[in-house]
C-alpha cells in the first residue's frame, strides 16, 4: 500500500501507510515457543521411552511391548537406508527425542523449558492484553458461517487452479478469518492445558485436584503425551498457510507492522 | 513508535482518523475526548463491548526508507537471538544427545569453542542442577503435612506390582539375621532392632496408595506396616535433626553385584502419618520382592524412595546423600 508523491506520477513511493499488527511480547513469545516446544517435546519423548504408554504384551523374541519401538522396527525394515540401522527399536527415539537412557537428562530440560513455557505464556497473555490483540481471537456469531465458507475454499483451490478457474478468497471483515481465529484461540488454551496436565503428573499427590480433573495421573500421562502432538500439528499448516499468505504475514510477527491497511485484501 | 498511544484512541475517533490521516505523519495524532454517556446501564454494555470487540486499526504512514530501516534491524535482532538460542540449546542438550547430532568430533570441537566464549561443561552441570534445586523447592513449598495423598479402593490395586529390582533380587538369606540399625539418635548411642520388635512393638497401619514411578508408571497398592513418626518418637533423632538417610546393604546392581542403595528423606515427610516403615504388601508379610522385612513406604514421595529392604537409619542435620541423584536425578523428589 504504498502511495505516491501528489503531483509526480510515477515516481518511486516514499511512504508507506502500515497498521500495527502484533505486539511486541506477542512477537517475542511466539518465536520462544518454537525452541521451547521442541526442547520439551523431544525431552518428553526420552521421558515416554522410560515408560511407553501404548504397550502391548512383551514380543517372545526381541522382548519388545513399545508400539513406537514396533513403529520404529518397521520403518527401518521397509526404508532400505535404514535396512542396517543398529537398533531398529530405538529408530522413533533417536529421531525423535534426546535419545534412549537418557531419562535423568531428559528429565532436568523438560523441568527448565516447562518453567520457561509457562513465562513464555504470562508473556504472550500481557502482549495480547496491552496489545488488545485478544479482541482478535474472541470467538463470534459469524464464526460458523465463515468456518464453513474457508473449509470450501480450501478444498476448492486446488482443482480451480488446475482447471484455471477464478477462485475467490471469502470476503473477511476482521484481522484473521474464523479458521484462523480457531487456531490462535485454541493454541493458548491447549497450551494451558499442557501446562496443567504437566502438574498433573508431577505432583499427583499435592495436586492431586489437578489430576483428577483429568480422570487421575495415568489419564493425565495420556492427555499430556496427545497435547504434544496437537502442537505439531498446528506446526504444519500453520508454516503452510504464512509461507502461502506471503511476506507481509511473516514480517508482520517480526516487525508487528502490516502493510496490509484495509481487511478486505487479507 | 505511536501504537503505546493508539492504544486508548477509542473507536469512533480511530474510523474517524483512517480518512482524515491520509497524508499525516503519525506525531499529528490528536486523540478525541471520550464521549460520555448519561446512561448507566448503556454505559457499562458499551464499555464491555468496547474492551471485547474487534476495531479497525489505525493505519500511519511511514517513510519507506524508515520503515525499511526498521524491517531490517528488527529481522537482524531477532535473527541474532535465533541463532543464540538455538547454540545456548545445544549447549544443554545432553552429550550423547550432541555426538549423535553433530558426530563425536564435530561435537568436541563444538564444546572447545563453547567453553572459548565461557560456555563449560560445569557450568552447564551447575545450570541445570539449579533447575532441579529450583524445582524441588516448588515442591517442598507445595508439601504439607496436613494433606492427605489419595487413598485407592482394594478393588484398584494394580496386579502384578513391578518392583524395579532388575531381575536381580537379593538373596533372602539376609532376612534371619536381618537387624535395623538406628544412628544419630538423641540418646547418643545407636539401636539395633529386629523384625519382630518392628512389627510387634507398634501401632499396625494399613493404606492403599499409588507408587508413581520417575519412570512415568505407577501402580496402586495395598501396604501395612507401623508408622514411620511413631519410630521417630520411640527412638528421638538428636536435637537439630532435619533429615534421615536409609539405607539397603542388601541391593545388587544390574550384574548381581553389592550395590548398596540409599535415600534422603526430609524429617517432616517421615513424620506424615501416611509414611510408613513398611512390613506386609497384599495383606501379607513383604515379599522379599518387595524389601522384605522392612522397606520404607512414601507416597508423597517417587517411587525411587520408596527404599526396600532397609538395613539402616541415621538422622543428620544437614542433607545427606542421595543415590539417585549422584545420577543426575532431583533429590526431593515430591509429588
Amino acid at each position: 500500500m504504498a502511495t505516491t508523491v501528489v503531483g509526480e506520477a510515477k515516481e518511486q513511493p516514499i511512504s508507506i501507510k502500515v497498521v500495527k499488527k502484533h505486539h511486541l511480547l506477542v512477537r517475542m513469545s511466539h518465536w520462544l515457543n518454537i525452541p521451547i516446544l521442541l526442547m520439551l517435546g523431544l525431552s518428553g519423548m526420552s521421558i515416554y521411552w522410560a515408560a511407553p504408554v501404548y504397550t502391548h504384551t512383551p514380543d517372545p523374541t526381541t522382548g519388545n511391548n513399545d508400539y513406537l519401538a514396533d513403529f520404529g522396527m518397521y520403518i527401518c525394515r521397509h526404508i532400505p537406508i535404514y535396512h542396517q540401522y543398529s537398533m531398529p527399536a530405538n529408530w522413533i527415539y533417536d529421531h525423535f527425542s534426546l535419545g534412549t537412557g537418557l531419562l535423568a537428562d531428559a528429565l532436568n530440560i523438560h523441568w527448565l523449558f516447562a518453567y520457561l513455557f509457562m513465562a513464555n505464556g504470562f508473556l504472550y497473555l500481557i502482549g495480547l492484553i496491552l496489545g488488545n490483540g485478544y479482541k482478535s481471537l474472541l470467538p463470534r456469531r459469524t464464526d460458523v458461517g465463515e468456518t464453513f465458507a474457508m473449509i470450501r475454499y480450501y478444498l476448492g483451490l486446488l482443482p480451480a487452479k488446475l482447471l484455471r478457474k477464478p477462485w475467490h478468497h471469502p470476503v473477511i471483515n476482521s484481522k484473521y478469518n474464523a479458521l484462523q481465529r480457531s487456531a490462535y484461540f485454541s493454541m493458548p488454551i491447549f497450551g494451558t492445558l499442557s501446562v496443567l496436565t504437566g502438574w498433573a503428573i508431577h505432583k499427583p499427590t499435592q495436586l492431586k485436584w489437578i489430576a483428577a480433573l483429568f480422570g487421575g495421573y495415568d489419564y493425565a500421562r495420556i492427555w499430556h503425551f496427545w497435547l504434544m502432538w496437537i502442537f505439531a500439528a498446528f506446526v504444519i499448516p500453520h508454516v503452510i498457510l504464512v509461507a502461502a499468505d506471503g511476506w507481509d504475514t511473516f514480517r508482520s510477527m517480526v516487525v508487528g507492522w502490516s502493510d496490509r491497511v484495509t481487511r478486505h485484501d487479507a | 513508535m505511536p501504537d503505546e498511544e493508539d492504544n486508548h484512541i477509542p473507536v469512533e475517533s480511530q474510523l474517524s482518523q483512517v480518512e482524515t490521516t491520509t497524508n499525516s505523519l503519525p506525531g499529528d495524532q490528536t486523540p478525541a475526548p471520550i464521549p460520555i454517556n448519561p446512561s448507566p446501564p448503556h454505559v457499562n454494555r458499551k464499555r464491555l463491548r468496547e474492551l471485547l470487540q474487534e476495531t479497525e486499526p489505525t493505519p500511519v504512514e511511514l517513510s519507506l526508507t524508515k520503515f525499511r530501516w526498521m524491517t531490517r534491524r528488527d529481522i537482524l535482532v531477532y535473527g541474532l537471538s535465533a541463532v543464540a538460542a538455538l547454540s545456548a540449546f545445544y549447549w544443554l542438550l545432553p552429550d550423547d544427545t550432541r555426538a549423535r547430532i553433530a558426530g563425536m568430533s564435530g561435537s568436541s570441537k563444538l564444546d572447545t569453542l563453547a567453553m572459548r566464549v565461557g560456555l563449560s561443561g560445569d557450568r552447564k552441570t551447575k545450570l541445570l542442577g539449579n533447575v532441579l534445586t529450583f524445582d524441588d523447592d516448588v515442591a517442598a513449598a507445595l508439601y504439607s503435612k496436613d494433606r492427605s495423598v489419595p487413598v485407592f479402593d482394594k478393588s484398584q490395586i494394580t496386579p502384578n506390582l513391578i518392583n524395579n529390582y532388575d531381575g536381580q533380587t537379593p538373596d533372602p538369606s539376609y532376612i534371619p539375621t536381618w537387624r535395623l540399625e538406628l544412628s544419630g539418635l538423641a540418646s547418643g548411642k545407636d539401636e539395633m532392632l529386629t523384625a519382630d520388635q518392628l512389627r510387634g512393638g507398634f501401632k499396625h497401619y494399613e493404606e492403599v496408595t499409588r507408587l508413581v514411578c520417575v519412570e512415568g508408571w505407577s501402580a496402586i497398592a495395598w501396604w501395612g506396616g507401623l508408622r514411620f513418626a511413631d519410630l521417630l518418637s520411640a527412638y528421638p533423632p538428636m536435637a537439630g535433626a532435619k533429615w534421615a538417610k536409609l539405607e539397603s546393604s542388601v541391593n545388587l546392581d544390574s550384574n548381581g553385584n553389592s550395590d548398596p542403595y540409599y535415600v534422603s528423606i526430609d524429617l517432616p515427610t517421615a513424620q506424615h502419618p501416611q509414611t510408613l516403615l513398611a512390613t506386609h504388601h497384599d495383606g501379607k508379610l513383604l515379599e522379599v520382592e518387595h524389601g522384605a522385612p522392612i522397606r520404607l513406604l512414601v507416597p508423597m514421595k517417587l517411587g525411587l524412595k520408596n527404599i526396600k529392604a532397609v538395613t539402616k537409619i541415621t538422622y543428620y542435620i544437614e542433607e545427606p546423600a542421595d543415590y539417585w541423584n549422584e545420577r543426575g536425578y532431583s533429590k526431593y523428589d515430591g509429588l
